[in-house]
């Protein structure tokens, strides 16, 4: 079996110019999660400097009113807010080992941007954030706090100026500076290794959360449920139960203003296989194989794609992937405000959305466990112009 | 049946002589007008032409063929449109060796298939696709010989290929499409620091004519490679060419006759 592939989705679409450079990360990646003394370097900084391990919290007040036991994977306690530090202090330590002196990223909202700004400062390295001038005039907090961080933000302004296209411009700069420069990508996406790199740095999330989880109740859980954009924190959240059947997988994708309307963000909902960012994946596309613009409130599930291992699991059935409503999840975040007094990520409420209605078919005697992906400090202009009924961009 | 391609290119080898490609994004500045750029273009002498089919997410391309792309779908461009276009044109007796270069997603939406019978059917001599490297070329290739090959999949090799090369250029046909420096298309007077080694590594190592592209403006920027390649690539250069003249099949024919004799001139002085 090619490595490179999860079932018929993954591979490496790009241009011959980039072929070598991914082999070289892929052997310099295998020989790194070998090397004792490696895994040894992350685990300190996951500790040390990112605050790790995260509580996996048991949610009082929720499991009462929905009548399951509801845990809480409280990645919004991490340092800069969010899940995207884990893979950030990985891939960084990678490109150290390798000899890089610059890293690029590319961002929508900001949290990856920032999480990567804050890496080069640790690790002193140059670093460039591709961001689309749409999501720049969104997230200004964002922009300066990378800024501060020392970190050069770059406008994209082709295509339709957010997450696809600042994408697009970090791959053509990757291609031109790969000799020196290291792309340190967000999301469970992009050509082989990527997808595989990201969810090994992001399944710290899972390995901890097992034994969290066994701790309390002896046993594992019987849901487990995250956002799904690209699907970084839900592939980390997902990995060390995937070989355990009896452990229902959920992928909370972003229906928009709902499916139907087609201004959404679920490559599982109305998206066809085909190629963007180095992947083979399910994506948002309209009748002449362009990629169609996705629609979310929430800017981190804003992708027209979906991680390739994501698409595999999707289709040999193991996860089953859900999508609900720019109001739904906006019920939801401020249900965790009122009764837990946790201010969430719009992204992270997605899969509150859901499990709430999950709940439903479960009983007291039954867990779930929701991976709560970022915290909601960055969202309190958007939550603000959602309850004043003014709507968002995009 | 022949390929286009090959069989210009014997022609070329046979006089000697260095062979000059264009790339155009069709359906600019409108599909007729487009069309009769192709035919200005074989009327002029030009050997290949590429048509770029335009992709909302060009990643191997810089920002001048990325909004001659982003236009050309703001005014409706489709691969299907494209297709009819040249059937058009070869039911017109027009005979120029035609490449498409285009993403693999839309030959993945298109159908891998239906495209390869398309291709056959309407006369596309080749394929550049800049985002489906060697080793995710096989769907297509099968696809390409159900069709009897009657399309070529060109091989792009770039600066830093090394050691991939030997297996690029093996079983390439048509030309083999050397990429001048890293990156994206369009980024004038910056050819990769050690251009000439490498150019040579490629022709040593191919048996089929060697072509270089990006970066290329006139003839003169390509003089110092002039003993090493068979032939040069414009694109965006030929594009912006274009709109700063109305699309002026005059100054598109100028061009390229120009470009074709310095290019050839210089080849024979040296």
């Amino acid at each position: 079996m090619d490595k490179r592939y999860y079932g018929e989705f993954g591979g490496q679409f790009v241009s011959e110019s980039l072929m070598n450079t991914l082999s070289e990360l892929d052997d310099a990646f295998e020989d790194a999660i070998k090397d004792p003394e490696f895994l040894k370097q992350v685990d300190y900084y996951l500790k040390q400097y990112v605050g790790r391990e995260t509580p996996l919290y048991y949610a009082e007040r929720l499991s009462e009113k929905y009548g399951t036991k509801i845990y809480l994977k409280r990645e919004d306690l991490n340092h800069t807010g969010a899940h995207k530090i884990n893979n950030v202090i990985g891939q960084i330590l990678l490109a150290k080992r390798m000899g890089k002196t610059k890293v690029i990223a590319e961002t929508g909202a900001g949290q990856h941007g920032v999480a990567t700004a804050t890496g080069a400062a640790l690790f002193n390295m140059d670093c460039k954030v591709y961001m689309g001038a749409e999501d720049m005039e969104r997230q200004k907090l964002n922009v300066l706090r990378m800024e501060m961080l020392g970190a050069e933000v770059v406008k994209v302004t082709s295509g339709s100026n957010t997450l696809k296209d600042a994408t697009n411009e970090a791959i053509r700069n990757w291609t031109k500076d790969a000799e020196d420069t290291f792309y340190i990508m967000g999301s469970a996406v992009g050509p082989y290794p990527y997808p595989k790199m990201v969810k090994t740095f992001q399944s710290v999330i899972s390995k901890e959360a097992k034994r969290q989880h066994m701790e309390v109740e002896g046993r594992n859980p019987d849901v487990v449920m995250a956002c799904v954009g690209g699907g970084s924190n839900s592939i980390g959240m997902f990995a060390e139960f995937i070989d355990d059947p009896e452990v229902e997988l959920i992928g909370v994708e972003a229906a928009g203003k709902g499916i139907e309307t087609g201004m959404h963000a679920s490559a599982f909902h109305g998206g066809e296989i085909g190629t963007l960012h180095g992947m083979k994946s399910y994506l948002l596309q309209d009748e002449d194989g362009n990629i169609k613009l996705a629609h979310s409130i929430s800017a981190g599930l804003d992708y027209p794609g979906v991680g390739p291992e994501h698409a595999y699991l999707h289709d040999t059935g193991r996860a089953k992937y859900v999508a609900v409503t720019d109001d739904e999840a906006m019920d939801a975040l401020m249900e965790l405000c009122h009764l837990e007094g946790i201010i969430p990520a719009i992204e992270s409420a997605h899969a509150l959305a859901y499990a709430f209605k999950k709940a439903e078919e479960m009983t007291m005697d039954q867990s779930m466990i929701i991976c709560l992906s970022g915290r909601g400090d960055k969202d309190v202009n958007t939550i603000a112009d959602y309850l004043a009924g003014k709507g968002y961009m995009n | 049946m022949a390929n286009r391609i090959e069989e210009r290119l014997a022609k070329q080898k046979a006089a000697g002589k260095k062979s000059f490609v264009t790339y155009i994004t069709a359906g600019l500045p409108d599909m007729d007008r487009c069309m009769d750029l192709v035919k200005a273009q074989e009327e002029a002498g030009i050997d290949i032409i590429e048509l770029g089919i335009p992709f909302s997410d060009p990643t191997a391309d810089g920002p001048v063929i990325q909004d001659a792309s982003y236009r050309s779908i703001q005014k409706g461009t489709t691969l299907r449109k494209v297709f009819n276009a040249v059937k058009g044109l070869r039911a017109d007796g027009c005979e120029v060796p035609l490449v498409f270069m285009m993403y693999y997603n839309t030959i993945l939406h298109y159908g891998i298939d239906a495209f390869a019978k398309s291709c056959r059917e309407i006369g596309v001599d080749g394929l550049i696709v800049p985002d489906l490297p060697y080793e995710e070329q096989a769907d297509l290739k099968e696809a390409l010989k159900k069709e009897e090959d009657a399309t070529i999949l060109i091989q792009l090799v770039s600066p830093v290929s090394g050691k991939r090369i030997p297996m690029l250029t093996k079983d390439a046909r048509g030309f083999i499409y050397c990429v001048s420096a890293m990156g994206v298309t369009g980024q004038e007077g910056k050819f990769y620091r050690t251009i000439n080694d490498y150019l040579k590594q490629v022709k040593e190592a191919s048996d089929i004519p060697v072509f270089m592209g990006f970066g290329i403006q006139t003839a003169k920027d390509i003089e110092p490679m002039k003993d090493i390649i068979d032939g040069a690539i414009v694109g965006s250069h030929f594009i912006r060419l274009m709109e700063k003249n109305n699309y002026s099949l005059d100054v598109a024919k100028d061009y390229i006759r120009t470009f074709k004799e310095e290019m050839n001139a210089s080849f024979f002085k040296a």
